[in-house]
């Protein structure tokens, strides 16, 4: 018994003998030294992604005739009954949509991760 | 309203946010930076030098932090890996036997306050021990968090930690006056 509250005694005497070290500009070292803000990668990310998508249209454009699969695909969607075009509308909606909410919670961990960090 | 740690993650992992970063460099750079003044036995520029790693290793890996930890344990555990790392270049990391021990207790100078008697004793635990005492008794961290910083069986942490105390007893009762 004497034993645990002279323990409690040493222990209490460590917490309070830590000295508190003042910051005097450690805290601008470091982030002087952190590495440039991953911003412009992000950026960057997006041209490819926008350049590499036109691209793609274009060819895809110029190979197909001028678009001419495209006008063909319409008139034939046009002749389908109404329902069906609203059916295939919503689950192709459905799809979509579903795969993007799998995407983004496996992309984005931490936005998970918020609530148990901030229990 | 004070932002918590994980307000401050949060906005690191996703705007990059360097002020955010540098408000948790602030809260934790007095406890990182003891716990590595004391490692190094109060050598303040390596101690130093080891902290500044330290949060740049943290902010380069900081998506690993699941939060599973208090940001805290997590901070000491990357510390206490670059104090290891360091210590075996410099081929320090030999463990201090009670040999080692014993010499640099002769060579002790006395402070009156407690304080300095507390830090100067806890300066002259083996490393195995003071690492244990500090993290636990400290730092505040349980023996679980000590032993996943310290990588290290949680049965070894309870051990040197009680090893540590009763060391740090007996240190400070041969100082006390007689």
């Amino acid at each position: 018994m004497n034993e645990m509250t002279e323990e409690d005694v040493l222990d209490r005497q460590l917490l309070e003998a830590a000295p508190y070290i003042d910051d005097n500009g450690f805290a601008a070292r470091v982030v002087s030294r952190l590495p440039a803000v991953q911003r412009q990668r992000r950026s960057m990310r997006g041209i490819i992604l926008v350049g590499i998508t036109a691209l793609g249209s274009a060819i895809a454009y110029t190979l197909s005739g001028g678009g001419r699969f495209v006008n063909e695909g319409i008139v034939r969607l046009s002749n389908f009954p109404i329902w069906l075009l609203f059916v295939f509308a919503f689950g192709s909606g459905l799809v979509v949509g579903a795969c993007a909410v799998i995407v983004a919670i496996r992309k984005t961990p931490e936005v998970r991760n918020l609530r148990r960090l901030q229990s | 309203m004070a932002l918590t740690d994980a307000d401050l993650v949060a906005r690191v992992l996703l705007d990059d946010d360097h002020h955010a970063f540098a408000e948790l460099v602030r809260n934790h750079q007095s406890s990182v930076r003891g716990v590595l003044r004391q490692l190094t036995r109060t050598d303040v520029a390596l101690a130093d030098d080891l902290a500044q790693e330290t949060f740049l290793r943290a902010y380069k890996n900081i998506r690993s932090f699941r939060g599973e930890a208090r940001f805290s344990t997590w901070l000491y555990r990357i510390a206490y890996n670059a104090f290891r790392e360091n210590a075996r270049k410099r081929k320090e990391l030999v463990g201090i036997d009670e040999e080692q021990l014993q010499a640099e207790q002769d060579t002790r100078t006395v402070d009156p306050a407690l304080r300095h008697d507390l830090m100067h004793a806890l300066s002259l635990l083996p490393l195995h021990e003071r690492s244990a005492v500090l993290l636990c008794c400290q730092n505040g961290l349980s023996h679980d968090e000590a032993a996943r910083v310290l990588d290290i069986p949680l049965g070894t942490v309870k051990t040197n930690v009680l090893r540590g105390r009763e060391k740090l007893k007996r240190t400070l009762a041969a100082w006390g006056p007689n």
